[in-house]
C-alpha cells in the first residue's frame, strides 16, 4: 500500500475514534448557536475545506468567538460548564487533535525534522480537522433539525 | 516573484512557528505587561496595510505609530507598536536567512534584487504574523469584556 492510501486509512480510523468527541461538540454548537445561526456552521465547514493552513481555521474560530457572544456560550452538558463553544473547539483541535496526528505520523514513520515531513504532517492535520468539523456539523444539523426540536419539546 | 517553494515554506512557517509566536506576543503584552488589547480602529488599519503586501509601507506605518506622541491613556498602543517593530526587525535582519532559510545569496543577483526579494518575503511573513495576532487580540478583548460584564452583574 502506498503512503497516500495509508494516510487515508489512518485518518479514517482516527475519525472513527473521535466521532464521540465530535458529537459532543456538535451538541454544544446546537445549544449555543441554535438553528438560527446555521450559516456559521456552514461557513466553518467552507473555511475548513478550503483552508491551506490549520492556523487559518484557528484564526477563523477566534474571530467568530470574538464577534458573536453565542460562540462564547458555555454548555451545561459538558464537564467544564464554563468553556464556550469556540474555545472548546479550538482547544480540541489544537491539543487533542495534535496527539492523534502524532500517533498517525509515528505509525507511518513520518518525522518532524525535514520540511518535507513537516508538510506531510500539516496535510494530515488538515485532513483530521476537516473530518472532525464535518462530523461535528452533521451532529449540529441533526440536533437543530425541526424533527429533533419537536422531539425535545415533546420530551 | 516568489517561488512556489518559498510560498510553501511561508505556509509551513505560519502554521508551525508564526502562529504560536503571534499568540505569545499578544498574550505577553496583555498578561505580563498589562496592556489593553489593541483597539479596533488600530486593528483595522494594521490589517489593511498588512493585506497590501507592501513591506516598506507596513514598516513605515508601524514605526510611525510607535513614534507618535500618544496621550497617557493610549500608551499601550505605543508599547504594542514598539514590540511589533522589534519582531519585524529581527525577522528581517536575522530570521529570514538564518532561521527560516528563505533568502539565500544567488550568484549574479544585485543588492537591489536581493532587497526586493527580502521585502516580498517579509510582506508575506508579516501578514501571517499580524493576522494571527489580530485574531488572538480580538478573542482576548472579547473575553475581557465578558469578565467586566460579569463583574458588573455580580456587583448588582
Amino acid at each position: 500500500m502506498n503512503l497516500e492510501m495509508k494516510i487515508i486509512r489512518e485518518v479514517s480510523d482516527q475519525a472513527e475514534n473521535f466521532y464521540e468527541d465530535a458529537v459532543g461538540l456538535g451538541d454544544h454548537a446546537a445549544d449555543a448557536l441554535k438553528a438560527q445561526h446555521r450559516s456559521q456552521m456552514t461557513e466553518l465547514e467552507n473555511i475548513a475545506d478550503s483552508a491551506l493552513k490549520s492556523s487559518d481555521i484557528f484564526d477563523y474560530i477566534k474571530k467568530q468567538s470574538a464577534r458573536f457572544h453565542y460562540w462564547r456560550q458555555a454548555f451545561a452538558g459538558h464537564s467544564d460548564a464554563r468553556i464556550g463553544f469556540g474555545e472548546r473547539l479550538k482547544t480540541y483541535l489544537e491539543k487533542d487533535m495534535t496527539k492523534k496526528l502524532a500517533a498517525i505520523c509515528e505509525r507511518l514513520d513520518i518525522g518532524d525534522s525535514s520540511d518535507e515531513d513537516k508538510q506531510k504532517r500539516r496535510r494530515i492535520y488538515l485532513m483530521l480537522i476537516r473530518q472532525f468539523i464535518h462530523q461535528m456539523v452533521a451532529e449540529y444539523e441533526y440536533q437543530t433539525s425541526p424533527a429533533s426540536i419537536a422531539r425535545k419539546r415533546e420530551a | 516573484m516568489l517561488s512556489t517553494a518559498q510560498l510553501e515554506k511561508i505556509d509551513l512557517l505560519s502554521d508551525t512557528l508564526l502562529y504560536d509566536q503571534a499568540v505569545s506576543f499578544i498574550q505577553r503584552l496583555v498578561r505580563v505587561e498589562h496592556c489593553n488589547p489593541l483597539p479596533t480602529s488600530q486593528v483595522t488599519g494594521l490589517l489593511n496595510i498588512a493585506e497590501s503586501f507592501r513591506y516598506d509601507e507596513l514598516y513605515r506605518f508601524v514605526t510611525h505609530q510607535r513614534d507618535r506622541n500618544w496621550p497617557p491613556s493610549k500608551s499601550d498602543i505605543k508599547t504594542f507598536y514598539s514590540a511589533l517593530e522589534q519582531v519585524l526587525s529581527t525577522m528581517m535582519r536575522k530570521s529570514l536567512r538564518e532561521e527560516f532559510h528563505l533568502l539565500t545569496e544567488r550568484p549574479g543577483a544585485s543588492a537591489s534584487e536581493m532587497r526586493q526579494e527580502a521585502d516580498a518575503l517579509m510582506a508575506r511573513l508579516a501578514r501571517e504574523f499580524i493576522q494571527h495576532l489580530v485574531a488572538e487580540n480580538g478573542l482576548i478583548a472579547a473575553k475581557m469584556e465578558d469578565e467586566r460584564r460579569q463583574q458588573r452583574m455580580n456587583r448588582r
